[in-house]
């Protein structure tokens, strides 16, 4: 492995059992994600992409192989551990529903250097300026109700980008926003991942989002189907 | 850190704002309840030991050691003038009365009856007992008549007796136990809440009793009226040890009467049951709180993890909300029970005529509110709420952050 792998998962499968009936999510992958990448993982409804996302962020179990991320091993992490390294390592952005609806643009973002014990006054800056790079600069103490699906979109993304994690994940970040939300969306996460090199890894539905990824895995029954690098 | 949980919680109980207030009405009403029963024992206990130790015992009584179990007539107080002139300099007596006791037969021309003969000094004993306000018929030793009798109404209407009839007291001496008769008037008839003492009680002047009972200047008890009640229910007094000299004994009414105290300690008992049953609205208030926030914010909680927030802080997160609910509960109970313990402390509350232990309540009883039932009670509250909390912070600190999205979506 070399330093510039991100993400390398080894014979990762994962069964869930519904009604004592097994669902095998994941059947056997093996992937390597370099560093900086701008990576779509796509592929028809139920065919493991959110299964995926989340054991290689430490938010689920895989039943059997492992996931290395920034050359740790996660797959063995307790809770805590896993917590930690989510909150110093990974950026989140959700489908929707990413923001704590009580708690103001502001500290949304701030939440995680809190989490992190970042002094206040670097907290502030850091929100400050980070809002202005996603083009939110005075929405600091808005609550999230009170913005659009895509405003609320870009607070998650400077949330996932505010602690300078090594890679952003993202699952399914456009679906709940009209095209041209999403593509304005996207375009910005490219950006960003142009400037910072962060690694961006989101699964998508949507065309247009694919057709910008600079690499598109897809997957099927829980098996990757293909696996490409784009121009 | 902390206090963005704390900022959390608080704001999540004013989500669903109907919820949260039903839950803290609920508690709160409760706490109310219970800072309202605690002020309405201290009320009655207040009123029972006043009745108690007002209408005749007082609040400590001094008598030779023994007299009180064997009722010896030779058992007079020792060195008793040098007792008085003690009391005289004490600053929490407020006033005291010296007595004779004696069981004897008071005979009409009718019937003859068993009764307690008291002697009394007229002028003090008005201080310490309220014979003189229960008197029906007739006066409470006007006059100075040694021949005037006063007994109660139930001992009048056996003996066929009303004011101005003689009737013939009869008792043994000190000392010789020869029998001594005498005659004396009725001149006033008392009525107690008290059958016993209507029945079986009658009053005359000191100096008489002690003539006919032998007795010279001797006394069998000094009742004592104390400037506070508390004394009185002070086992520690030093009071009890100075005056339990010369061979004489100095009890508390609580000693005379401990039915009364032992009343007392049910109330006790009956404050922790109300307790229990206050904890299971707590239980089911929190819980069911918790519970119905936390599943409906299921996507949040897994947002929360998510982004790295430790499991023992999602814990402590839903501790804080259950804590904001026990203090938002605590607002409520607290001026809930400042108003009804306040408007029914003014109003009072009627228990006339319902007898405790042998004590009838004869006045309205005055809710006592004292600070430390908003300080006591909340504090349990907060404490109880808090330990609910528990349950769902641990299943929240155990949920999958994977599962809880899921879930939610
Ligand atoms: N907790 C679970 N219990 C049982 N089965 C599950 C669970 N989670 C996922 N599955 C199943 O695993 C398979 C993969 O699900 P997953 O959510 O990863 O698919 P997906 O590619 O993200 O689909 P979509 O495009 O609809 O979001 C599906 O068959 C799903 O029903
Ligand atoms: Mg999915």
């Amino acid at each position: 492995m070399t330093s510039q792998q991100v993400i390398v998962t080894e014979d990762l499968t994962k069964t869930y059992s519904a009604n004592d009936v097994p669902v095998y999510a994941l059947r056997g992958i093996n992937l390597t994600i370099a560093a900086g990448e701008f990576t779509a993982i796509v592929g028809p409804s139920g065919s493991g992409k959110t299964t995926f996302l989340n054991i290689i962020s430490g938010l689920d179990q895989p039943t059997e192989g492992k996931v290395w991320l920034s050359k740790e091993l996660i797959s063995n992490m307790n809770g805590r551990q896993l917590s930690d390294f989510r909150r110093d390592n990974i950026g989140f952005i959700f489908q929707a529903y990413n923001l704590i609806p009580v708690l103001t643009v502001g500290e949304n973002i701030e939440y995680i250097m809190l989490l992190q014990g970042i002094p206040k006054i670097e907290r502030h800056q850091r929100v400050v300026d980070i809002l202005e790079v996603v083009g939110l600069a005075g929405y600091i103490d808005r609550k999230p109700p009170q913005l659009s699906g895509g405003q609320q979109q870009r607070v998650a993304i400077a949330r996932a980008m505010v602690s300078q994690p090594t890679i952003i994940l993202a699952d399914e970040p456009t679906a709940n926003l009209d095209s041209k939300t999403g593509s304005e969306l996207l375009e910005m996460m490219y950006q960003l991942n142009k400037k910072t090199g962060m690694t961006f890894v989101f699964s998508t539905h949507d065309q247009a989002v694919m057709d910008r990824a600079q690499r598109l895995i897809t997957l099927k029954d829980g098996l990757i189907d293909s696996d490409n690098m784009q121009e | 850190m902390w206090w963005i949980l704390v900022k959390l919680a608080w704001r999540n109980l004013f989500r669903n704002t109907r919820r949260t207030f039903i839950a803290g009405t609920a508690i709160g009403i409760g706490l109310a309840a219970l800072i309202f029963v605690d002020a309405l024992w201290i009320g009655m206990e207040e009123n029972m030991i006043k009745i108690a130790t007002s209408s005749f015992l007082g609040g400590g009584q001094i008598h030779q050691e023994g007299f009180r179990k064997t009722q010896e007539i030779e058992r007079t107080i020792n060195q008793h003038h040098q007792v008085m002139s003690n009391l005289k300099q004490e600053e929490i007596v407020a006033r005291f009365t010296p007595r004779t006791f004696a069981f004897g037969m008071i005979t009409s021309p009718a019937h003859v009856i068993a009764a307690a003969l008291v002697g009394v000094d007229p002028v003090t004993e008005k201080y310490l007992s309220h014979v003189d306000e229960m008197i029906t018929e007739g006066t409470y030793f006007e006059g100075d008549n040694e021949r005037n009798i006063v007994i109660g109404s139930k001992m009048a209407e056996v003996l066929e007796v009303e004011i101005g009839d003689r009737v013939v007291a009869t008792v043994s001496q000190a000392k010789t136990g020869d029998l001594a008769q005498e005659m004396f008037r009725v001149s006033g008839i008392f009525h107690f809440h008290n059958h016993e003492m209507n029945r079986g009680m009658a009053f005359m002047r000191l100096g008489k009793s002690q003539q006919i009972l032998g007795l010279k200047d001797d006394i069998h008890q000094i009742a004592i009226k104390f400037t506070d009640v508390k004394y009185g229910q002070n086992k520690l007094l030093p009071f009890w040890r100075k005056y339990s000299k010369y061979g004489n004994e100095a009890v508390s009414w609580t000693e005379i009467l401990p039915e009364l105290e032992t009343i007392f300690e049910w109330t006790n008992i009956s404050k922790v049951l109300l307790g229990f049953v206050f904890f299971i609205i707590v239980v089911f208030g929190i819980i069911n709180t918790l519970f119905m926030s936390l599943y409906e914010r299921m996507f949040e909680f897994g947002v929360l993890r998510a982004v790295g927030t430790r499991p023992s802080r999602m814990a402590q997160l839903i501790l804080f909300e259950a804590g904001s609910l026990g203090v938002l509960s605590i607002g409520i109970g607290i001026i809930l029970g400042i108003i009804t313990t306040y408007i029914c402390s003014k109003t009072g509350i009627d228990y006339t005529g319902i007898e405790v232990a042998g004590v009838t309540i004869q006045e309205l009883i005055y809710p006592v509110m004292v600070i430390d039932q908003f300080i006591f009670y909340p504090f349990w509250v907060l404490v109880f709420t808090t330990i609910t909390g528990l349950y769902p912070a641990w299943y929240a600190a155990r949920m999958s952050p994977a599962k809880a999205m899921r879930r939610a979506g």
